[in-house]
């Protein structure tokens, strides 16, 4: 029951509640458990409450953090860090369209 | 850039995504040894404490792809698990008085151990089958819409972590519970429990645990600086981490880090796409202004202080325990026979140790707790453990 889905906000119904499309077609009413949530957000539904935004840029920082990772241990190991931050980088950007 | 796309780009970056998978594998084969020479130890223990956590885990086949010296054990994090079997004995014995019950799918063929009525209903699932109306829901917005509409008098079986606490706490806030529907909490917290868990392998001489995965849901609600107590008290490094395989791998590879370069200080947050350092404040708030922390009994394991949620004393007109005069009673011993759902639950032996595992207790017919929820080690073991199925993915990988 922990399972957090990805969603995206059809209609905001009132204080409390929002549709949201489960990207499938799927449309469900939950509860809204975030702030200024706007119609269009992609969003984390867990047992029926929004618990978090999801934006291109959180994606983005959460690729860094593990570039950054890559990096510190290519540096430890000494392998060729930049090399290696790069050829990910390269990739997961590639696949971002960016 | 078509919005609609990022839910694939995130699956392409951190699911399907072998060439990232051999990157990162091949640095922990690097630097495992390095860690274990500043550990002094010739193993490597790491816990997760998300149910989901153990999913990915297994369902990839994640412990056949790294280091065999680095144990990867599964930890307190499935919510059905651990719900004693009295508060479902309490639920079961309510619906056979009456009562709609509204649980979660979960919950509803979890086993008690004392059964309504001379043996006859063990599980809220008898209980239907016994013209009880037990109604399951997605969520508690879906028992709220239906509790107005039919009137009648009912109990919401009220389980979950804190993830689940907010789909609760915004509606009492915002006074959308009708009247006719009660509340049973079943609400625990998880970070007391890690706690707990963290002392027991500790104190019980056995490997102590050198690293944990913190769950990434429960910690969009609390907030990655909830668990910075195990790199400051305990120096366990510990990285709130995503549910894709290459979120797991990359928090086994900054654990490691973290060890060898003793650099163990804060909370690390790989899940930056959904957590934050600080948690959800709006759902926090909610979960503050309608609940108290209390101490709270965990099934297998007895009580844990200060690790459940009550209602507040101004939500009592909606407490099912306090309006039905339901009193707390002293922990007893409450799993069944030869199941050994305490030890699986705090990491001290896995599903495959249970003499009951895939024989008298499977995914069909749960002997115990565990083997019920997706997020339960048994169940999880039992449907996505298979050595071949991993091999396979293995070899997919390589
Ligand atoms: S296999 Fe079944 S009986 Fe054994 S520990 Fe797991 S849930 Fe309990």
């Amino acid at each position: 029951m922990c399972w957090g889905v990805p969603a995206r906000v059809i209609s905001i119904d009132s204080d409390v509640t929002a549709t949201v499309d489960f990207l499938s077609g799927t449309l469900k009413k939950v509860v809204i458990g975030v702030d200024d949530l706007k119609v269009g957000d992609f969003v984390i539904v867990h047992a029926g409450v929004i618990i978090s935004k999801i934006t291109k840029e959180d994606v983005i920082e959460n690729i860094n953090f593990i570039a950054e990772q890559i990096r510190e241990t290519a540096l430890m190991t000494g392998e060729d860090a930049d090399k290696a931050v790069k050829e990910f980088l390269n990739m997961a950007m590639k696949i971002l369209g960016e | 850039m078509d919005f609609s796309l990022l839910p694939k780009q995130i699956e392409a970056v951190f699911r399907e995504n072998s060439l990232l998978a051999k990157s990162i594998l091949s640095q922990i084969y690097q630097i495992t040894p390095l860690a274990m020479q500043k550990l002094k130890r010739e193993r490597i223990k790491i816990m997760n404490f998300c149910g989901s956590h153990e999913w990915t885990t297994t369902h990839y086949g994640l412990r056949y792809m790294i280091p065999k010296e680095i144990e990867l054990i599964p930890g307190p994090g499935c919510p059905v698990c651990v719900t004693p079997s009295s508060d479902i004995e309490n639920i079961i014995k309510l619906a056979m008085e009456g009562f709609r019950i509204y649980t979660f799918g979960d919950v509803f063929k979890l086993p008690t151990v004392k059964h309504y009525k001379k043996d006859e209903v063990g599980s809220l699932a008898v209980a239907k089958s016994m013209n009880a109306d037990v109604q399951i829901v997605y969520s508690f917005i879906d028992a709220v819409d239906d509790a107005k509409h039919n009137k009648k008098p009912s109990i919401f079986m009220g389980i979950g972590f804190e993830t689940t606490a907010p789909s609760y706490a915004i509606l009492f806030e915002r006074n959308k519970v009708p009247e006719n529907l009660l509340f049973y909490s079943s609400l625990r917290l998880t970070a007391p429990a890690a706690e707990y868990a963290i002392k027991l392998h500790k104190d019980k001489g056995s490997i102590p645990i050198s690293g944990v995965i913190a769950p990434g849901h429960v910690s969009t609600i609390i907030g990655a600086m909830s668990w910075d107590f195990l790199p400051k008290e305990y120096k366990i490094p510990a990285v709130v981490t995503g549910f894709e395989p290459m979120d797991v791998i990359a928090s086994i590879l900054k654990i490691l880090q973290m060890i060898y370069t003793e650099n163990i200080s804060y909370t690390e947050l790989e899940y930056k796409r959904v957590a934050t350092r600080e948690g959800n404040k709006y759902a926090q708030n909610a979960i503050n202004k309608v609940f108290v922390v209390t101490d709270a009994i965990w099934r297998g394991i007895g009580l844990i202080p200060k690790s459940g949620l009550a209602l507040q004393e101004k939500y009592s007109k909606y407490d099912a325990k306090e309006q039905l005069g339901i009193k707390d009673v002293p922990w007893d011993y409450d799993l069944p026979p030869n199941c050994k759902c305490a030890e699986v639950t705090l990491g001290m032996a896995y599903p495959t140790d249970c003499p009951m595992f895939m024989k008298a207790c499977t995914p069909a017919k749960p002997w115990g707790p565990c083997m019920v929820s997706m997020e339960g080690a048994c169940s999880v073991w039992a449907r996505f453990g298979s050595v071949q199925k991993v091999l396979n993915i293995m070899d997919e990988v390589r």
